[in-house]
């Protein structure tokens, strides 16, 4: 069988990079020889769906173009390969398109003629070549996965890129064009979704295509050892942190010397003060992997803390060498709620604060009250799910108290008037007094109009008979919303 | 029928009622170069009045070895009409050899019996009351004067002067025809753009063989064919025919070093993409990149609805034009010798003479 190859894939070859379209296009042209000649006045041989390349260049307007065109085609040239890019006359276009001759200019028709060659006749050679350049890339390539699959898209001269299990991008880029006709993928690894290393090689030249195939196959052998290596390294780091701090959090006076240096080592600054801060997720969620997601939020929501995979979440504090300011406080806890907003916009996070203590007991201190702090944030989607305990001290305590078996049966009588009416009053009243009983902060919370809420407490003042403005009423209420709403 | 160079050679008589015809004759003649005659025709029928409205054209042979000065203009036809003649260079020239030579024309010939100087030699000899010799040294346009019949044969093209249009006057003498072709076209460019001229004399009988006999008759018969008839009739009743009907889509103009080239394309009404190659004469036709027609042989440009012949430089893109060619000069065509001269690769053009067959 003879072998094919398509003038627009050739066109799309790096080799071809240089090439241009002079005149007719050439959609739909299939070359099946290369001949060279010397220059305009040659004659090419007989041979159907040939590229004629012509060697030396020659003078542009001259009629010999005209005249070699027309015996070309009486060839079977197909298509004209010209020293030089510069526009043929319009005589030469049309008379191109009209003896259905594709006219291509390079400013090296040999080089570029040779190249077609290859990929015509010497298929074996196009894929030792690729695969001897491929495994070079795989052996030098220093670096992690990302290095490997630039490199061997240098090499290749195409778009490569890495997908995982769910067929999402991790590493390369995906031209947005790529047709799915012309990607070619190899699995890497075993199992049942592995991660699929990805090539876009257009078709139309099957030599190139079955050498980027061998050749995937011998990337992907690097790339998945690659990811594995990555793999290790993570866990093997995840479980160092995780130890530590274990360490750290054991309730004896001083850490020993061994600890320290451990700490030292790992970029911990012990002494100081220190927030802790702690995330919640659920147990389906691995805190390993999903890591990289807690250090992005936190980048982007600037805050520089140390994470570290804790149980079914993270621990993670921030270390300031002098004592906060109150200012600086403030803006940590902006901070912190940000983050938690990011997270929660991919994970069903939930995120607690602790309070400003000082060296490695006010450390296991801040993250034992940034734990309470975010078990009780994971009830509270009206504060985001995300509670500060300098703001809650106070209101802890009372929580605690009433949580009693006769508290709660007086505090469900009480706002018995409220159950089912329409606008969820129960929940209006409890973000309005969340929310110092400012009606604008109610509406954001809610996410309604601040004259819905207005509405809403007028008519919960009503329905309970009772009087905001007095300071004794609005405790009971406010106590007996919070135990409502938490044990329902 | 046969074609026009089987039309009778001599004593033909032009008639002030011939001018129209004889002057489109005379630009076919030109294919495409020569100058534009019709600026003259009134200055023909003026001197063809004032002999009594008719001219007789000689033959040669009946001249016996009366000594005969060619004639013509020399240099950038354009600029004629920009820069006018004082109308006395042809003259002057013909007076200017005579007093070099000794010999005083008992005739005159055009040097070139195609575009203006076809006409222009028949008003000198009407304004110099000499005889009129039906014979020249083209037989149709050519531009350069080592193109001469009397260059091809060996016959000396000099004493040669020539006259500009202030008077100045130069007289070149013992040149070999490259030579004085090169002289000439310094003259012309530093001077002032074109000159009359003449050279010779010589006699009457040689100019039968060493000359191209004929052609003003032929211009006649040629104008009067293309008035009577379409242009695609005309060309197949001459013997030639054509080779494109279309328009003009593209005429790239290229400086070289002898004359300006032109690159012609028309695109004809069956899609066929026509190529013709001209300096100041369409020299070379190709058809879909085929050479199809070249010079000796006349391919000439008209315009499809008035039939009238087109000027190379004033081909413009976009005209819609009927291409045909003509069969050229039968003494150019008679040897390979002679071919040589005129063919494409005298004009520098890679390629062999392509001609019609001949009717004999």
């Amino acid at each position: 069988m003879r072998t094919t190859v398509q003038l627009s894939a050739l066109l799309a070859h790096p080799e071809w990079a240089g090439v241009t379209i002079l005149a007719a296009d050439a959609d739909g042209t299939a070359v099946r020889a290369v001949q060279t000649v010397a220059d305009l006045r040659a004659d090419p041989v007989v041979a159907r769906h040939s590229l004629l390349a012509v060697a030396l260049s020659g003078d542009r307007d001259d009629w010999h173009l005209d005249a070699l065109l027309r015996r070309a085609a009486a060839a079977g040239v197909v298509a004209v390969l010209l020293p030089g890019t510069e526009p043929l006359r319009h005589a030469s276009r049309l008379l191109a398109g009209r003896v259905g001759i594709t006219v291509l200019g390079s400013p090296d028709p040999l080089t570029v003629a040779l190249a077609a060659t290859r990929l015509l006749h010497e298929p074996e050679q196009v894929l030792a070549e690729l695969l001897t350049r491929t495994a070079a890339v795989c052996t030098v390539a220093a670096g992690g996965v990302d290095e490997v699959v630039a490199e061997l898209a240098r090499a290749w001269r195409r778009p490569v890129w890495l997908l995982d299990g769910t067929g999402e991008v991790v590493a390369g880029t995906r031209p947005p064009d790529a047709d799915e006709a012309t990607v070619l993928t190899r699995p890497v690894g075993a199992g049942r979704s592995p991660a699929r290393l990805a090539a876009a090689v257009p078709a139309g030249i099957p030599a190139e295509v079955a050498a980027v195939e061998a050749a995937l196959g011998v990337a992907a052998g690097t790339v998945g050892h690659r990811l594995a290596e990555k793999r290790l390294a993570v866990e093997r780091d995840a479980r160092l942190r995780m130890s530590l701090l274990a360490e750290l959090m054991q309730p004896a006076a001083e850490p020993d010397p061994g600890t320290r240096r451990r700490a030292l080592d790992a970029g911990w600054q012990l002494e100081g003060w220190h927030i802790g801060i702690r995330i919640d997720v659920p147990a389906s969620v691995e805190p390993v992997a999903i890591r990289p997601e807690v250090l992005r939020a936190f980048d982007t929501a600037q805050i520089r803390a140390l994470v570290v995979e804790q149980g079914t979440g993270w621990g993670a504090w921030t270390t300031f060498a002098e004592e906060p300011a109150p200012a600086e406080l403030q803006r940590h806890a902006t901070a912190a709620r940000r983050a938690q907003s990011l997270l929660r916009s991919s994970l069903p996070s939930a995120m607690g604060v602790g309070r400003v203590q000082r060296g490695v007991a006010g450390l296991a201190r801040t993250l034992g009250e940034a734990g309470d702090a975010a078990r009780l944030a994971a009830t509270r989607s009206s504060s985001g799910y995300f509670v500060h305990v300098d703001r809650l001290g106070l209101g802890q305590l009372l929580l605690a108290w009433t949580r009693t078996d006769t508290f709660l049966p007086a505090a469900r009588s009480m706002l018995e008037p409220l159950r089912d009416q329409p606008g969820n009053l129960l929940r209006t009243l409890t973000a309005y007094l969340d929310a110092e009983s400012s009606l604008t902060e109610t509406a954001a919370v809610l996410g309604v109009h601040r004259n819905t809420v207005a509405a809403r407490m007028a008519r919960a003042q009503e329905l309970l008979g009772v009087d905001l403005v007095d300071p004794d009423e609005r405790l009971a209420l406010h106590l007996a919303c919070r135990s409502v709403l938490f044990h329902t | 029928m046969s074609g026009w160079h089987h039309a009778p050679v001599a004593n033909v008589l032009l008639t002030t009622g011939d001018v129209e015809a004889f002057t489109v004759g005379l630009t076919l003649l030109g294919s495409g170069g020569g100058g534009n005659p019709h600026p003259f025709r009134q200055s023909l029928r003026r001197a063809l009045d004032a002999v009594g409205g008719e001219f007789e054209l000689r033959d040669p042979a009946d001249l016996g070895d009366a000594p005969v000065v060619a004639t013509g203009m020399l240099g950038a036809t354009s600029v004629l009409t920009e820069k006018l003649p004082s109308g006395h260079e042809l003259r002057d020239a013909v007076h200017a050899l005579a007093r070099w030579s000794g010999t005083a024309a008992a005739a005159i010939m055009p040097l070139e019996s195609a575009g203006l100087n076809g006409l222009l030699a028949v008003t000198t000899a009407a304004e110099l009351g000499l005889p009129l010799v039906d014979a020249d040294f083209m037989g149709r346009a050519l531009p350069r004067v080592d193109q001469f019949t009397a260059a091809a044969t060996g016959a000396s093209v000099t004493p040669f002067a020539l006259v500009e249009p202030g008077g100045q006057a130069v007289l070149i003498d013992h040149s070999s025809p490259r030579a004085l072709e090169r002289i000439v076209r310094s003259v012309v460019a530093q001077g002032s753009g074109w000159a009359g001229s003449a050279l010779g004399p010589y006699p009457a009988r040689s100019l039968a063989t060493g000359a191209c006999a004929g052609t003003l008759a032929k211009a006649l018969l040629l104008g009067r064919a293309h008035a009577e008839t379409g242009p695609e009739a005309f060309a197949a009743r001459l013997g030639g025919r054509v080779l494109a009907a279309g328009r003009t889509v593209e005429i790239a103009r290229i400086p070289s070093a002898t004359f300006g080239r032109a690159g012609i394309a028309i695109v004809d009404d069956g899609g066929a993409v026509l190529r013709i190659e001209a300096e100041n004469e369409y020299l070379l036709a190709l058809l879909d990149g085929v050479p199809v027609a070249s010079c000796p042989d006349l391919l000439c440009v008209l315009d499809r609805r008035t039939s009238d012949p087109i000027a190379v430089d004033l081909l413009r893109p976009g005209d819609d034009v009927l291409v045909v060619v003509l069969p050229g000069p039968p003494w150019w065509r008679a040897t390979p010798e002679r071919l040589r001269h005129v063919d494409p690769r005298s004009f520098g053009l890679d390629c062999d003479a392509v001609l019609l067959p001949d009717v004999a």
